[in-house]
């Protein structure tokens, strides 16, 4: 009995001086770690909107969304979008402007095979933006189809499919709400 | 006991990943390029050192019994922090890790570390240990995962080597993995049985 107190109380003392160094760790680093999500978020909307001078972040029914405001006129909107992968989510966001025509498309979060399905962020030498993403400018996303206007990536049709369907899809259904 | 040697023995006559062959999974999923693969030899070498320091510190306290679950909470913390900091401080490489940053906490050679010698051992010689392991680690790491990337991407810290050759993507896959790390402790073991002889 003594034993198991004195064992009882070695063990919590460490977990405890472990507990506040991490409350220390996980302070400091909060507001970083925010900060460079939020810095993501943006360059990503820039990037895929880059008329735009300032974004309002709103919600339709379970679609996170920004609204792509030059002055203060709405020019379009980007959508946050998220896809089954082959690999886990693949998270992105799309620029559009009113009429649904896409103007940039880009991925925050991937985790598909290297070298294959990752290449959807690859940048080829020499350019300046990924060649699968930039077949997406000027369509119409509900047009979106893979082998008729969207070419795959060599040896991962599953990845470039499901990231053409996921904007199809989640474009469509906005769309169709926000206009309503 | 010398100190210098407590260092120069990770590097190589007791290297974690060609002679212990310890943490064998984080090798083999992370060094698909130069910079993850430095990137996770450079966190897990930071664990190393936190944690034999830490545990070393407390090798008298601590009671036999009790001494894993002891071990696992430090490492633990100190893979924490790594994994928070590297999330405010080095976001891509953060992403390109994912998963195998917390992983750091059953990596072997870290526990391997604590029972087998800090917890007999005082901090300083704990320090040289750890330095020494973790730079084991680090350029065992290096050195595949520099093999994979050229071979696999045609790259090495993402500059293209050579434009005009098209790798093996199987190189950056499991199976070059496998293959790089099997030859390699091949080799090594061969140089060195060789010498003996």
């Amino acid at each position: 009995m003594k034993q198991l107190a004195k064992f009882g109380i070695i063990l919590g003392s460490i977990c405890l001086i472990a507990t506040l160094v991490l409350a220390v760790t996980y302070e400091v680093t909060k507001p970083k770690i925010e900060a460079q999500r939020k810095a993501e978020e943006e360059s990503a909307l820039k990037m895929v909107m880059p008329e735009a001078e300032s974004f309002v972040e709103k919600n339709i029914d379970g679609i996170d969304y920004f609204d792509a405001l030059k002055g203060t006129s709405l020019i379009g909107y980007c959508i946050k979008i998220t896809g089954n992968g082959y690999n886990g989510y693949i998270r992105m966001i799309v620029g559009i402007d009113r009429q649904g025509m896409i103007k940039g498309l880009e991925i925050l979060e991937q985790a598909e095979t290297p070298g294959l399905g990752s290449r959807i962020t690859e940048v080829r030498p020499g350019e300046k933006e990924a060649y699968f993403l930039k077949q997406f400018k000027g369509k119409l996303a509900e047009n979106l189809a893979i082998k008729k206007n969207i070419d795959a990536i060599t040896g991962a049709t599953i990845t470039s499919k499901s990231v053409a369907d996921a904007v199809k899809k989640t474009v469509t259904e906005f769309l169709s709400k926000v206009k309503k | 006991m010398k100190l210098s040697g407590e260092f120069i023995k990770g590097l190589w006559r007791e290297n974690p990943t060609f002679r212990i062959v310890l943490g064998l999974c984080p090798t083999l999923a992370v060094s698909t390029s130069v910079s993850n693969g430095l990137g996770m030899g450079i966190a897990a070498t930071f664990v190393l050192v936190g944690s034999n320091i830490f545990i070393s510190m407390i090798r008298n306290i601590v009671p036999e019994k009790v001494r894993i679950p002891c071990f696992i909470v430090t490492i633990a913390t100190f893979v924490t922090i790594v994994e928070l900091s590297m999330k405010a401080y080095a976001p891509v490489l953060s992403r390109s890790l994912g998963i195998y940053v917390p992983l750091i906490v059953v990596n072997c050679i870290v526990l391997g570390r604590a029972e087998a010698f800090s917890s007999k051992y005082p901090p300083f010689a704990s320090i040289m240990d750890a330095l020494g392991m973790g730079l084991g680690f680090t350029w065992a790491l290096v050195l595949i995962s520099a093999i994979r990337e050229a071979c696999g991407n045609g790259t090495i810290l993402g500059f293209y080597i050579c434009k005009y050759f098209d790798p093996p993507l199987f190189m950056i896959l499991a199976p070059g993995a496998l293959l790089t790390i099997g030859l390699l402790i091949g080799c090594i073991n061969y140089f060195s049985l060789k010498g003996k002889r």
